[in-house]
């Protein structure tokens, strides 16, 4: 059995918002590392080959790379703790509990990228999460190592906790810069990368939580050591948001490369009531679906896209045999039709056609010119929109007619 | 070279000879227009809202099936007709007090002020009208101007659905429109035209019936038109 929550959810540094407490446990090493060599932070990441957790899996010393490259004194790190997805429940706890294992993160990409000013961008309905970030933010004023980084950067540091919109479309980069440059929240097509153009229209690094909770255990015990700690080429840890007809549900750090046989079945004690397992909603509701014949696949960003699908956020929504595929892809993309944002006519009118035609399939009025509609509108969509949002609503629906068509078989015939 | 096009339409494959519409080319391999048809080609009803994407193209438009040329490559499909969550309830006859009239509207549409001006309804109408700054005029009280926005719509909902705020805009241009007409006199010519009826001045001619027969038929009515 692989170890279990050995690094952003060990039960020594859930310490909260107290600083001192969070020293103790080992924390601030990592931050002193990174201030006495800052030249460094940035290959140490290479050579970890950490990865952006917030679902894409982009190398994140890329990110950074590009971000310190950016000309100009005045840049931003922004943390990027929207977390809105369903089945995807993994930030809030990183927030909550450990709020210096974030925000020593984010403080030490602000020394690599010469950022002063540090927000951390949260979704207003993580009350716990935005009262603790609130509390450990103030014990940082003064602090002798906030005085070193800012004698790095030449600036006053300023960290600052803003609630998100709380909006889905909200986690989306640009609608991040959006927002905080006090505008409703929408996406725009890239680029300008918010590197390039961002907070203020100043070069932005933004990162996912979960990204950020690791810089500073990375900086602290090596590379070598993150890389050790993932199976077979992948590094690191990862964070499983393991729901849906599971024994036990819940947010589990394995290595990168773990089983999803092992997750579901070690883990997360097996399917409930004794069912068969009949699939997952990997990485969340906007994924290609993996079924029983993947149940071996590694689940780190490389083997999960070599199945043609993507680890996404991390979240793996379960179900079993009598749980209806189309019921559950109907409900998700009505979530994609609620959340789209409006700018765009073929994604909000789009997945509002899905979501009716999928409805009257799962719910055994669906015609054979409803299925042929619904693969008709799977092919016309994508790339409709100025973001992601209508093909991974796509994605889903796509992916289940694919897997199992069966389920959208009138049903007489089922 | 065939001079016939090839399209596919909600997932059936079709070869139509140009010039036709999308909506000619739906019916053209038989299939039954029971849905997403109304007025048959003349635009007004609003009934055959599509999304389209043409050959080679990414992005996809909203359109009106009875005023879109069939193209080579077109890929179409229909949207289905919805009705709102919550009816708007008004009776335009108790409108009565102008000064109090944008206050209506605000109450019957109250989600109207929460606009976050995404533009998606200007984009979404297939008439071309600025639906976002019609629905703006009326929040600002400037019911005459919103009522001439929407003047062409007709009733399509490609606004609504496309509305992340569901603010119904062409359900508020329509009430914006009928409180208007309500509180300003008629157009001089049609007060004049329907006097002339009424006093039998006028007949009104069928085609295809002899203006004799017309007439007849028009004088010995029960009920003429009345102004209104």
């Amino acid at each position: 059995m692989t170890r279990l929550n050995s690094v952003l959810l060990n039960p020594r540094i859930g310490v909260g918002a107290d600083l001192a407490a969070w020293r103790k446990a080992g924390g601030g090493e990592g931050l002193a590392r990174a201030l006495e060599r800052p030249e460094d932070i940035i290959p140490t990441l290479r050579a970890a080959d950490l990865r952006g957790m917030g679902g894409a899996g982009f190398p994140t010393w890329r990110k950074w790379t590009a971000t310190a490259d950016a000309p100009g004194d005045e840049k931003y790190v922004v943390c990027n703790g929207n977390e809105d997805e369903p089945g995807t429940f993994k930030d809030c706890y990183l927030l909550h509990r450990t709020p210096h294992q974030v925000i020593e993160g984010a403080l030490i990409a602000a020394a690599a990228v010469r950022a002063a000013t540090v927000v951390f961008y949260i979704n207003p309905h993580q009350t716990d999460g935005i009262e603790a970030m609130r509390r450990a933010v103030a014990q940082w004023a003064g602090d002798s190592q906030i005085a070193a980084l800012e004698r790095l950067i030449g600036q006053p540091m300023r960290l600052t906790v803003t609630p998100s919109s709380g909006r889905y479309i909200g986690g989306e980069e640009s609608a991040v810069v959006r927002w905080l440059n006090g505008s409703f929240p929408f996406p725009r097509r890239k680029p300008p990368f918010p590197f390039e153009q961002g907070v203020n229209d100043k070069p932005t690094l933004i990162n996912n939580t979960e990204t950020l909770s690791n810089i500073s255990h990375i900086l602290k015990n090596g590379a070598d050591w993150y890389r050790d700690l993932g199976i077979g080429g992948a590094s690191g840890t990862k964070l499983f948001s393991l729901s849906g007809d599971v024994l036990e549900p819940g947010l589990y750090e394995l290595p990168m490369g773990t089983s999803l046989q092992e997750l579901i079945f070690t883990h997360g004690g097996g399917m409930l009531g004794g069912r068969a397992f009949k699939a997952v909603f990997t990485g969340g509701p906007s994924n290609t679906l993996l079924t029983a014949r993947d149940l071996d696949v590694a689940l780190d960003f490389d083997s999960v896209r070599a199945r043609q699908s993507r680890l996404g956020t991390g979240a793996m929504i379960v179900i079993s045999e009598g749980t209806s595929v189309v019921r559950k892809v109907a409900e998700y993309v009505e979530f994609f039709a609620n959340g789209s944002c409006g700018q765009c006519p073929p994604c909000k009118c789009g997945t509002f056609q899905m979501s009716r035609l999928l409805d009257r399939i799962a719910t055994g009025r669906g015609t054979e010119a409803d299925r042929r509609a619904l693969r008709h509108l799977c092919q016309i969509l994508p790339g409709s929109g100025r973001c992601a949002l209508i093909d991974g609503a796509v994605t889903v629906v796509q992916s289940s007619l694919q897997t199992f068509p069966e389920e959208y078989a009138a049903p007489a015939s089922r | 070279m065939s001079d016939r096009i090839r399209l596919s339409i909600d997932g059936r494959e079709l070869e139509v000879k140009p010039p036709v519409s999308l909506l000619q080319a739906a019916a053209s391999d038989g299939t039954p227009l029971t849905s997403n048809v109304g007025c048959m080609g003349q635009g007004v009803c609003g009934a055959c809202r599509c999304m389209v994407r043409r050959e080679g193209e990414k992005a996809v438009s909203t359109v009106l099936a009875c005023e879109t040329s069939a193209e080579d490559g077109m890929q179409v499909s229909f949207i289905d007709y919805f009705s709102p969550h919550r009816p708007h309830v008004y009776d335009v006859a108790a409108i009565t007090d102008s000064w109090r009239v944008a206050d209506a509207v605000r109450d019957i549409f109250p989600e109207a002020e929460h606009c976050r001006h995404c533009g998606g309804c200007d984009r979404a109408c297939p008439k071309g009208l600025e639906v976002q700054n019609g629905v703006a005029l009326a929040v600002a009280g400037n019911l005459a101007d919103a009522a001439d926005v929407f003047d062409q719509c007709v009733m399509c909902n490609l606004c609504t659905l496309a509305c992340p705020e569901h603010i119904w805009p062409n359900h508020l241009g329509l009430m914006v429109r009928r409180a208007v007409t309500a509180l300003t006199l008629r157009p001089v010519d049609l007060i004049t035209r329907l006097d002339e009826i009424e006093r039998g001045q006028q007949p009104i001619t069928f085609s295809g019936e002899d203006d004799d027969d017309a007439a007849d038929r028009t004088a010995n009515r029960a009920g003429t038109p009345r102004k209104g």
